[in-house]
Formats: structure tokens, C-alpha cells, sequence
């Protein structure tokens, strides 16, 4: 498998070592803060990931209890945050399968509100709902590539897809956001 | 469309992804659902001792076919004679070690002496009882301090030792006449 590295996205400050260590050997606090502090970010890939928030919850609550599961295996070769994401796009894909149809049929943006408010950071709305409203495909390269910080190589590992392909994703995507967002006349 | 408004859109649409928040805060009743998956609960440890149960009689079967192929009649109804040898009582027990590694060497050269089909019977015997104590093992692990594992443990090194003392019985008439 191609070691995905650290995305751009995905650095942070130091690890707990030490917490990921007793998580490790079975201490259910531990994990619980190692959950505090890495949430944030699982839930957020998740999120845009998904485009839907219930799908999103389900998907972080996943991603923590398979974590849990292979903690013990995990030999800090690569940082834990990166492991983990990794778990969550795996996470994120193996539902997108079991549920295709629900995907298809729900509406892509519906949760993001309570995600971005513009009035707090200015953080742009708009933007949000239409990366939900991207195809499937174009939102995944998306957002590890245009928002996390994947490299191609990176997202395309992670995805299961060429690199090509993920450019061209990553392009379809820029092409309709901008649309979109009237960045670019359609 | 010109040239600059094909080359400032990307542009502007990367500073707006770049300012995208990538940490956003899971609602709070997440973490007891992962909890509530985690802790250990008397459910996850019910299909465990079924499992270690399954493996036991597995690993009985095993030895009871062993000593039916060995004294060419009906198998016992339990493969306990070993459990009452001497010294062989506790597992941990550094004497029980050497007794065990002493019959099972003894096992394997009476085992030649034995007919192929025969060999090959005994062999799968002892791959079901090695299985069956692994599988308890594992076991044991996530539950520790059960007894009843413990008790299924235990059982399974005396079936083992059962099935050595079988073959060693079974071939002492072959090696006198030898």
C-alpha cells in the first residue's frame, strides 16, 4: 500500500504518546481523550466527506471503535492522526457502499447549517452547501485534496481510484464549485 | 470568460476552501454511543465462553476418537485418567512442564511405531485439541478472570496429555515385543 504520509490537513501538534499507549492497552479514558482531542477532525472529514450529518455521526462513531479495535496493533510508525483519518475514509467509503441508494436519494446539504455559521467567522455558507451538492466522486477528491491537504497520490490511495482519475475529479469539481458559487459563468 | 477571470477563480476559490474550518466538533452524544460499544459488557463475554465451550468439547471429541482408535472399541464417556496423574495437576507448575515435555517426547516415538492411517488420526486429534486451548486462550484474554475459562484451560492441557498417555499405552505392547 502507498504510505499516504501526513497531509497538509491532517498535521497537528504533538501526539500523546503516552495516552495512545495506555488507549492501547485498554484504558477506555485514555481513548476517551485521545476521542476529545481528534474528534474535531473525523467528524469534519466525515461531514464534508458525506454531505450529510446524520451519516457523518455514524461514520465518527465507526471510526472510533474500529480505532479502538486496532489500537493495539497500531505501532506508531505513522502518527495517529494520520492512521485514523485513514480509518475514517475507509470508514466513510465502506458506508457510502452499504447505503448508496439512501445517499442518492437524500438530500446533500441537509445538516450543513448547523456546520458554518457565516455570522460567527465569516466562514463562507454558501461554499459548504455546494461542496454537499457535489457528485459523489468530485466531493471525496475534494476534500482531501482541495480542503485536507491529500496529495493526489494520497487521495487516490485512499479512495481506491488512479491518480488521473482523482485529478480530474479534483478539476470537475473545482469547474462546478466555482459555477456554483458564480465564480465562473456556468 | 478572459484569461484573468479564468486564472482569479481558482485562485479565489482556493482562499475560500483554504478558509474552510477543517476541526468541526462532533455533537456530544457521539462519544456515549462509542462507549457504550466499548466497555466491556457480560454480552461480549457470552459468545466467548460459548466459543471456549464449542472448543472443549471439540478438543473431547478429539481425544475420546484417539483413545477409540488406539483400543479399537467404543470411545470412554471422558478422557479424565490424565487429570488424576501425579504431578500433573497444575499447568503452571514448572514440574508439570518437564513431565509433559518428557511423555510428549515418548508420544512422538511411540507415534512412529504406529500405522500411517492411525498416525494421521492421532495427528488431527492433537491439531483439534492445540486449537481448541488457543482458542480458549484467547479467550482468557479478554476475560481473565473467569473461572469457568480457566477451568476449560486447564482441561484442555490434561486432553492433550490424555491423548500422549494413550499412544504411549496403546504401542507399549509393540515395543516389548521389539
Amino acid at each position: 500500500m502507498i504510505d499516504v504520509g501526513i497531509p497538509v490537513g491532517m498535521r497537528s501538534a504533538g501526539e500523546p504518546t503516552d495516552v495512545i499507549a495506555a488507549a492501547a492497552a485498554g484504558d477506555l479514558r485514555a481513548f476517551e481523550q485521545l476521542y476529545r482531542q481528534f474528534s474535531p477532525r473525523v467528524f469534519g472529514l466525515c461531514l464534508r466527506l458525506t454531505g450529510q450529518r446524520e451519516a457523518a455521526e455514524d461514520c465518527t462513531q465507526e471510526s472510533f471503535v474500529s480505532a479502538w479495535r486496532a489500537l493495539r496493533g497500531f505501532e506508531q510508525r505513522s502518527r495517529f492522526s494520520t492512521w485514523l483519518h485513514r480509518i475514517a475514509v475507509r470508514t466513510v467509503l465502506a458506508r457510502r457502499r452499504g447505503l448508496r441508494v439512501e445517499y442518492e436519494v437524500g438530500e446533500p446539504a441537509a445538516g450543513l447549517p448547523e456546520v458554518a455559521d457565516p455570522s460567527a467567522d465569516g466562514m463562507p455558507l454558501d461554499l459548504e452547501r455546494a461542496i454537499a451538492a457535489l457528485p459523489e466522486g468530485a466531493r471525496h477528491v475534494l476534500v482531501l485534496v482541495g480542503i485536507y491537504g491529500f496529495s493526489h497520490a494520497e487521495a487516490a490511495a485512499a479512495l481506491g481510484t488512479a491518480e488521473g482519475t482523482c485529478k480530474a475529479q479534483l478539476h470537475r469539481a473545482r469547474g462546478l464549485l466555482a459555477a456554483a458559487l458564480g465564480l465562473v459563468e456556468p | 470568460m478572459t484569461d484573468s477571470a479564468q486564472e482569479s477563480s481558482p485562485q479565489s476559490l482556493d482562499a475560500q476552501l483554504a478558509r474552510l474550518p477543517l476541526d468541526i466538533a462532533p455533537p456530544e452524544r457521539v462519544w456515549p454511543h462509542i462507549a457504550a460499544r466499548l466497555a466491556p459488557s457480560p454480552r461480549r463475554t457470552r459468545p466467548l465462553m460459548l466459543a471456549a465451550a464449542a472448543a472443549v468439547v471439540g478438543a473431547c471429541v478429539a481425544s475420546a476418537l484417539t483413545w477409540s482408535v488406539l483400543r479399537g472399541r467404543p470411545a470412554p464417556d471422558a478422557p479424565q485418567s490424565a487429570r488424576h496423574s501425579p504431578g500433573l495437576d497444575e499447568p503452571r507448575d514448572p514440574h508439570y512442564f518437564a513431565a509433559r515435555a518428557a511423555l510428549e517426547s515418548d508420544f512422538r516415538q511411540r507415534l512412529a511405531l504406529l500405522d500411517p492411517a492411525t498416525r494421521v488420526k492421532i495427528e488431527s486429534s492433537l491439531a483439534v485439541i492445540r486449537q481448541a486451548h488457543e482458542d480458549i486462550r484467547k479467550a482468557l484474554a479478554s476475560d481473565p478472570a473467569s473461572p469457568v475459562l480457566e477451568e476449560l484451560w486447564q482441561s484442555t492441557w490434561h486432553d492433550e496429555l490424555h491423548l500422549y498417555e494413550s499412544v504411549v499405552q496403546a504401542t507399549q505392547s509393540t515395543l516389548t515385543r521389539t
